[in-house]
């Protein structure tokens, strides 16, 4: 809702402190939960091997990245999440705007779309493999097929939730029908799809970190699950730590840019949660 | 030779589910070149209809449409239409949204610069320029929206109940306004309301429409002095509202008998 | 009941028209029989492996498995959600956790869980229900928060001690995201399932794919790939059902 003329805007000073409460909040509890990890591995309740220290983990990480593994690894692993999510994202808004102006493209993709959805479609890494072998490509293809659907789901929803009137307008104005698609059908629509997107992105990372899991190779996924067939459980805690840090930073990265982006949009007029 | 001619024309609502319903049944109208029209009736009458179909947005199902002679076959800058929900484009500025009508013309950059910035000193929205329309109130996005119509400089001017949903008192300011500008640069207004008074003040005909499916049952004229401020308590304006205030009861009751059933 | 059931097959005859294209495909041999075998040898291997018992066998374990972890998910998520919504101090302690493994990817705990249990059912267990857990929390917290306090206020005032409030009040209201939260969890559990399979089992569905593929049975291995898939789809579905009975008071 846009904010009322006749309230009072809220002083930046105000506004600042709130931000920043809620964010040493949030600080607060993240370290509360670290200090309680290392304090229940220091405990004895539970053995080095279950759960080894963080301060153990941490300097596993840290000798992993002056090595240069960990930068490699990460490198690895979110260029893949990214190349995939990049396809998926393309392919999926072309062919959510496929399916909602061509009948054909609708009737025959919908079936597919709506089972394809709940399946747990890495069920199909081996078929996929068989395919295109033991490769990068079938990574890379695993992810795009996992991530492409919540993007031409919420392309759908997006465009056929476009208002009427705003079509008229621009028809009204003298746009033609190329026009109306690219300059007023798709911005309108870029906030649903973008709700779209900020789901295939976290979802490519997580497919990218399974299929190295699976497949072996480079990666955040493969060093983990290597670690894993060594019993070296402080390198699995520190890849699992590893991965969380990165998939945190994506979302964070993913909601500035809708931010910016969407700097017109309704929710833009509100202080942000 | 009357400049929008409505003939007979009949028009089938089909919602995507259930049956289709006839919205307007025989139609016909007549509008005179720079006259202001007003087009008043219950709910659903198809008043709204009947200005789609004006604008070319809705197909005729049978009857014709015609602007200067020529069949309205598609929405043109000729007709410009403003919403009562503003249709603001959410991701452009007011001036972006002003500039996109003159863009689609092929006006040179220079001259649809400074044509948008008329209009936004013409609605008094100077300052606001570069302003998103989720940041203006209500009556500054229908300000935006009108400027934004006004500024391809359309012959037609289609309201849809623009003021329908600001308060009294901008509603009000809107109205005046509105009439000031139309005395100045003088174009044919069709005006869809459901308010009587706003009706009688604005225009110089009214057209009033039965319950669906909707007829040109009656159209009045309007003789009242709107250069008085004191107007609206003016005995002539007064008996004009009522006398057109009862021929819309009927078919407001009409039109409640219908919704309950 | 002809008219929906037209309806129904116009809108699924694209996977008919796929299945005949497969068909064709294969039997016209434009791609090697090995990669792609066709739908009716694929149809054929299935009907084989319930003969010969191992799709059952193996899908029960996998099911054992899956259920157990998300009955345990939900029923401890569900709590867990509804207490941290309506008492401060759970909250305190619980909240930063799930905040936290919320966007940590749920199949990077499949080591961590083979760490801690093995490579046996306990293992696979503990992994389902410690990934499920997250979406069922968090639907339940959300359910629970919006549960209108004017509706609690006049609970209270009828004399309605705190236990009843939350049976009568607040689990009604949340219902709609809980059920939501378990959707989402029930997805969850198959990708869980699968993906812990694949790597480590002695059998379930992830371990016959993985053993199908090794010894070059495709047409085997496709059937229970489309087995897996399909179970999952219909899951989906048939919960969708339950949830429409369950909110049709809603409605």
């Amino acid at each position: 809702m846009a904010a009322l003329d006749l309230a009072p805007p809220q002083l930046p000073t105000v506004r600042a402190l709130h931000a920043a409460l809620r964010v040493s909040a949030r600080v607060a509890s993240v370290v509360a939960l670290l200090v309680a990890w290392e304090l229940l591995a220091r405990s004895g309740l539970l053995t080095p091997y279950q759960l080894p220290r963080l301060s153990t983990v941490l300097a596993h990480i840290w000798s992993d990245a002056i090595t240069g593994d960990l930068p490699f690894n990460t490198a690895v692993t979110i260029g893949r999440a990214m190349l995939g999510f990049a396809i998926a994202a393309s392919g999926g808004v072309a062919l959510g705007v496929a399916m909602s102006r061509i009948p054909l493209a609708r009737w025959f993709f919908d079936p597919l779309v709506s089972i394809g959805f709940p399946m747990p479609k890495i069920a199909f890494l081996p078929v996929i493999i068989l395919w295109l072998g033991v490769y990068n490509v079938s990574k890379l293809t695993m992810i795009v097929f996992d991530s492409i659907f919540p993007v031409i789901a919420a392309t759908i929803i997006a465009i056929q939730g476009v208002e009427r009137e705003l079509i008229w307008s621009a028809r009204n104005m003298g746009a033609g029908e190329r026009e109306l698609l690219w300059q007023i059908v798709l911005p309108a629509a870029l906030p649903q799809i973008m709700t779209g997107l900020q789901v295939a992105l976290p979802l490519a990372l997580i497919v990218a970190v399974l299929t190295e899991m699976l497949m072996g190779g480079y990666g955040l996924g493969a060093a983990m699950m290597t670690a894993s067939r060594f019993a070296n459980s402080v390198g699995v805690f520190a890849g699992i730590v590893e991965i969380a840090v990165v998939g945190y930073a994506l979302v964070k990265a993913m909601a500035l840019i809708r931010r910016r982006l969407l700097i017109w949009h309704q929710e833009a007029a509100e202080p942000t949660a | 030779m009357a400049q929008i001619v409505v003939d007979r024309v009949r028009h089938l609502y089909r919602p995507p589910r259930g049956k289709p319903v006839l919205a307007l049944e025989d139609v016909s109208l007549e509008v005179r070149e720079r006259e202001f029209l007003a087009l008043l009736g219950p709910s659903g009458c198809g008043k709204s209809t009947l200005l789609y179909l004006i604008g070319g947005f809705l197909p005729v199902e049978s009857g014709g449409i015609a602007v200067d002679g020529k069949p309205v076959a598609a929405p043109g800058p000729d007709r410009g239409i403003v919403f009562q929900h503003f249709a603001l484009f959410p991701w452009k500025t007011v001036r972006g949204n002003i500039l996109y009508g003159l863009e689609r013309q092929g006006m040179p950059s220079a001259e649809r610069q400074k044509r948008a910035q008329q209009f936004i000193d013409l609605v008094g929205l100077t300052g606001f320029e570069d302003s998103y329309p989720s940041h203006l109130s209500g009556g500054m996005k229908q300000r935006a929206a009108l400027a934004r119509t006004l500024a391809f400089d359309p012959k037609i001017l289609l309201m849809d109940e623009p003021f329908g949903a600001l308060d009294a008192q901008t509603r009000h300011l809107m109205q005046t306004e509105l009439l000031g500008i139309w005395q100045r640069t003088p174009k044919t207004v069709i005006f869809v309301t459901h308010d009587v008074q706003e009706a009688v003040y604005l225009a110089d005909r009214v057209a009033v429409m039965s319950a669906r499916p909707g007829r040109i049952k009656t159209i009045v004229d309007i003789k009242v002095d709107k250069t008085d401020p004191g107007v609206f308590k003016a005995k002539a304006f007064v008996d004009k509202v009522d006398e057109i205030w009862n021929l819309v009861k009927e078919e407001a009751i009409k039109a409640q008998v219908e919704h309950a059933s | 009941m002809t008219a929906g059931l037209m309806k129904m097959l116009l809108r699924y005859s694209p996977l008919l028209i796929l299945a005949i294209g497969w068909e064709l495909v294969s039997r016209l041999g434009l791609v090697s029989s090995d990669a792609l075998p066709s739908l009716s040898a694929v149809a054929a291997a299935w009907i084989d492996l319930v003969r010969d018992g191992d799709l059952v066998s193996n899908g029960l374990s996998s099911l054992y498995r899956g259920g157990a972890g998300l009955a345990l998910a939900i029923v401890i998520g569900g709590v867990l959600g509804i207490l941290m919504a309506r008492w401060k101090p759970v909250n305190v302690i619980f909240g930063p956790i799930v905040e936290i493994f919320y966007p940590v990817p749920k199949t990077a705990l499949i080591p961590i869980t083979v760490i801690w249990l093995g490579l046996g059912d306990g293992s696979k267990i503990l992994l389902i229900f410690l990934g499920c857990m997250i979406p069922v929390t968090i639907g339940a917290f959300n359910g629970a928060r919006s549960a209108e306090q004017a509706l609690i206020w006049s609970a209270r005032s009828m004399g309605a001690d705190r236990i009843r409030i939350l049976w009568d009040v607040v689990v009604p209201s949340a219902l709609p995201e809980l059920l939501n939260g378990i959707r989402t969890a029930l997805a969850l559990a198959f990708i869980l399932l699968v993906a812990s399979e694949l790597i480590t089992a002695q059998n379930g569905f992830g371990y016959l794919i993985g053993s199908l593929g090794d010894n070059g049975n495709y047409d085997a291995m496709y059937a229970v790939v489309l087995t897996v898939a399909l179970l999952g789809f219909a899951a989906d579905r048939l919960y969708q059902l339950l949830m429409h009975e369950m909110l049709i008071w809603r409605h």
